[in-house]
C-alpha cells in the first residue's frame, strides 16, 4: 500500500467546505457589514452610519413593529411546536401497537411534511374560506362555531398554526415513534412483574426513555418554527400585523420598504437567535451522540 | 383501548389526507363547482354546475389550460414546471455529488477540527432564507445571476448540502472500512477505491439522500420568491402570484397544477418510506 499524500483527503472535503464558505458565510458576514449602512435595494452607493441602524431598532416608541414581530414569531413556535409534540406523542402512542396494514397508515400519515407548505398554503385558503370553505361546512355541520378563519385579526395566527401543525405533527410523531420502539420490551415485561399501574409505567419508563428524541425533535422543530415564512405568505401575506413574523418583516423591509441596511440590522438580530439556538441544537446533538457510544 | 386507538388514528389519518383529497377533487371541478356553500364530492357525470346538493360533473377544464400563459403574462404552469425541474434536478445531482465526496473524506480520514467543521456543515440548515438573501442578492446582481436557473441551483447546492453531507456520512459509516482497505492493498487507488468500492455500496443512501434534496428543493420558497420572481421562476413562486386576484382565483387550475406537483413528492415519499426518519433527521437518528 503506498502512502497517501496528505492532500488527498483536503480533496474529498474541500470543495464542500469552500462551498458553504462562498455561499453561507459570506453573506452571513456581508450581512453584518451592510447592517452598518443606510443601503438601499435598487441603489448600488451607500455609506457608513454607524449604529443607527441599531438605534432605529430598540428605540421602541417609534418602532412597534419590530417587537410585535418577535412575540407573534414567539407565540408561533411555542403553540406550534407544543401542539405538534403533544398531538405527535399520543398519535405515536397509538401507531406503536402492530396492526394490518401499518406501514401504509404510517406512509399516509407521513404525507403532508413532505409537501411544499407554500403551494399547500396557498390552497388551505379554499379550504378555510369562510362561507366555502369544507372546513367550516365541516363544522356548521357538526353544529360548530364557523369562525371568518382568514379575516378576523385575532384568528389569522390561528389559521397559520392550524396549517402548521397540519403539516408538522406527523413529524412528532415519527420521532416519538422511533423513541418509543427503542424501548425494549423486557423493562416493560419486569414493570409488569412489579404490578406498576399503567400510568406508572408511562411516567416512570415510556416518558423518560422516549424524552431525549423528544427533545431533539422539538429542537429541530423550533429552528425550523423560527424561520416561519412560506405559510404566512400563501394564507396572509407578508404585512399583517396580526402573522408578521420575522421573516415575514425582514422581507417587507427590504424588498417591499427597500431598506437593506435597516433590514440587514434585523437580520443580524434575527441571527443571534437562531445560532443561539443552533448552538444549543449541536451541543445537545453532541451530547446525545457521545452518550450513545458509551451505552 | 383498542377501539379509541383505531379512532385516534383513524381520525388523524383523515384529517391529515383530507387536504389533500379535497386537492385532488377540486382539480375535477368546473370553476362554480369550487366556491359553493355546499361541499360537492361526489363526481356524477351530467350533473348541473353550481346546481344544488354534493354531486358535481367532472371535467378535465382545470388541466386543459396549464399550458396556456394567463392574460397578461407571458409563462404558462408548464413552463414553471420545467424551471422548477431543471433547478431540482441539477442541484439534487450536485449537492449528492459534493455531499458524498466529503462525507467520504469526514467518514475514512482523520481530519483537524472535524466535528467543528460537521457542525458548521449542519448549522447552515438554521439560517433562515430571508436573513441572509440581501446579501445573496448584492452578491448575485454583481455576477449576473438573478433570474437564472443557475443562480437558484448554486444557493440550492449549497442549502442541501448539510442535509447531503449528514445522511451520506451516516451511510458511509455504515460501510466496513475492510472493504476498501483490502482494495488498497491490491494497489488500487484511493481514487478508485472509492468510484469502485465504495460508491456501489452507498448506492442506496445515494438515492435516498437525491429524493431529500429534490424534495426541499422542489418546495423551496422564500429564496425562490426573492431571487427568481422576473425569470426562471418556480412552481411554488408563480402559485403565490395567482394569490392576488381573489374574485376569480382559478382553483380548478391551481389544483391541478397543484396535483401534478405534488404527485411526485407522493411518489418519492412512498418510494423512501422506510428511510423517512433518517432523512428528516438528517441522519442522526437511525431506526
Amino acid at each position: 500500500m503506498k502512502k497517501e499524500s496528505p492532500l488527498l483527503k483536503v480533496g474529498f472535503v474541500a470543495p464542500t467546505l469552500l462551498f458553504l464558505i462562498t455561499f453561507n458565510l459570506y453573506p452571513l458576514l456581508y450581512n453584518i457589514v451592510l447592517s452598518f449602512t443606510n443601503k438601499q435595494l435598487s441603489q448600488d452607493e451607500y455609506e457608513f452610519i454607524g449604529g443607527h441602524n441599531y438605534q432605529a431598532i430598540f428605540d421602541a416608541a417609534s418602532n412597534p413593529k419590530f417587537g410585535q414581530a418577535l412575540r407573534t414569531t414567539a407565540e408561533f413556535v411555542l403553540f406550534a411546536v407544543s401542539l405538534e409534540l403533544v398531538l405527535g406523542f399520543c398519535l405515536a402512542l397509538c401507531m406503536q401497537a402492530k396492526f394490518r396494514g401499518k406501514p401504509l397508515v404510517l406512509t399516509l400519515l407521513l404525507m403532508p411534511m413532505m409537501l411544499s407548505p407554500a403551494v399547500m398554503g396557498l390552497f388551505w385558503n379554499l379550504i378555510l374560506s369562510a362561507h366555502n370553505g369544507i372546513l367550516n361546512q365541516v363544522l356548521g355541520g357538526a353544529g360548530l362555531p364557523t369562525p371568518h378563519w382568514l379575516t378576523e385579526p385575532s384568528l389569522k395566527l390561528c389559521a397559520v398554526l392550524l396549517v402548521d401543525v397540519w403539516m408538522w405533527t406527523p413529524y412528532m410523531m415519527l420521532i416519538a415513534l422511533a423513541g418509543l420502539n427503542a424501548i425494549p420490551g423486557y423493562i416493560y415485561e419486569a414493570a409488569e412483574i412489579d404490578r406498576a399501574s399503567r400510568f406508572t409505567v408511562f411516567r416512570r419508563i415510556t416518558l423518560p426513555m422516549c424524552a431525549p428524541l423528544l427533545l431533539l425533535a422539538v429542537l429541530f422543530r423550533a429552528t425550523d418554527a423560527l424561520k416561519q415564512f412560506d405559510l404566512v405568505m400563501a394564507l396572509t401575506g407578508p404585512n399583517d400585523t396580526s402573522t408578521q413574523t420575522l421573516s415575514a418583516l425582514l422581507y417587507q423591509l427590504t424588498f417591499a420598504n427597500q431598506k437593506v441596511g435597516l433590514g440587514s440590522a434585523y437580520a443580524c438580530i434575527v441571527l443571534v437567535l437562531v445560532i443561539a439556538l443552533a448552538t444549543v441544537f449541536t451541543r445537545y446533538l453532541d451530547w446525545l451522540a457521545t452518550k450513545r457510544q458509551g451505552a | 383501548m383498542k377501539v379509541l386507538r383505531t379512532l385516534v388514528i383513524a381520525l388523524f389519518l383523515v384529517v391529515g389526507c383530507l387536504p389533500l383529497i379535497w386537492l385532488g377533487i377540486t382539480a375535477f371541478k368546473h370553476h362554480p363547482d369550487t366556491i359553493t356553500s355546499s361541499a360537492k364530492f361526489l363526481p356524477v357525470p351530467g350533473a348541473p354546475i353550481a346546481g344544488d346538493g354534493i354531486a358535481f360533473s367532472p371535467t378535465l377544464e382545470g388541466f386543459e389550460h396549464l399550458a396556456e400563459p394567463h392574460p397578461g403574462v407571458e409563462f404558462s404552469f408548464l413552463d414553471h414546471l420545467l424551471n422548477s425541474i431543471i433547478i431540482g434536478v441539477a442541484s439534487t445531482l450536485a449537492s449528492v455529488a459534493l455531499g458524498t465526496s466529503c462525507a467520504y473524506g469526514f467518514s475514512r480520514f482523520r481530519i483537524p477540527g472535524a466535528k467543528d467543521w460537521l457542525f458548521f456543515v449542519l448549522s447552515t440548515r438554521f439560517m433562515p432564507p430571508l436573513a441572509v438573501v440581501a446579501p445573496v442578492l448584492i452578491m448575485y446582481r454583481a455576477l449576473d445571476l438573478p433570474n437564472t436557473h443557475l443562480g437558484l441551483i448554486v444557493l440550492y447546492t449549497a442549502f442541501n448540502l448539510s442535509l447531503s453531507v449528514w445522511l451520506m456520512k451516516g451511510f458511509i459509516d455504515e460501510i466496513p472500512r475492510a472493504y476498501e482497505e483490502s482494495a488498497l492493498v491490491d494497489g488500487y487507488s484511493r481514487a478508485s477505491a472509492f468510484f469502485r468500492i465504495i460508491l456501489p455500496h452507498a448506492r442506496t443512501g445515494m438515492a435516498v439522500t437525491a429524493v431529500f434534496c429534490l424534495i426541499s428543493a422542489w418546495n423551496e420558497f422564500g429564496f425562490a420568491m426573492t431571487l427568481n420572481n422576473a425569470g426562471a421562476v418556480t412552481v411554488p413562486v408563480y402559485f403565490a402570484g395567482l394569490q392576488g386576484n381573489t374574485n376569480g382565483v382559478p382553483w380548478p387550475q391551481i389544483a391541478a397544477g397543484a396535483l401534478i406537483f405534488v404527485i411526485p413528492i407522493v411518489v418519492f415519499t412512498v418510494l423512501v418510506r422506510d428511510h423517512l426518519l433518517r432523512g428528516v433527521t438528517f441522519g442522526t437518528i437511525k431506526q
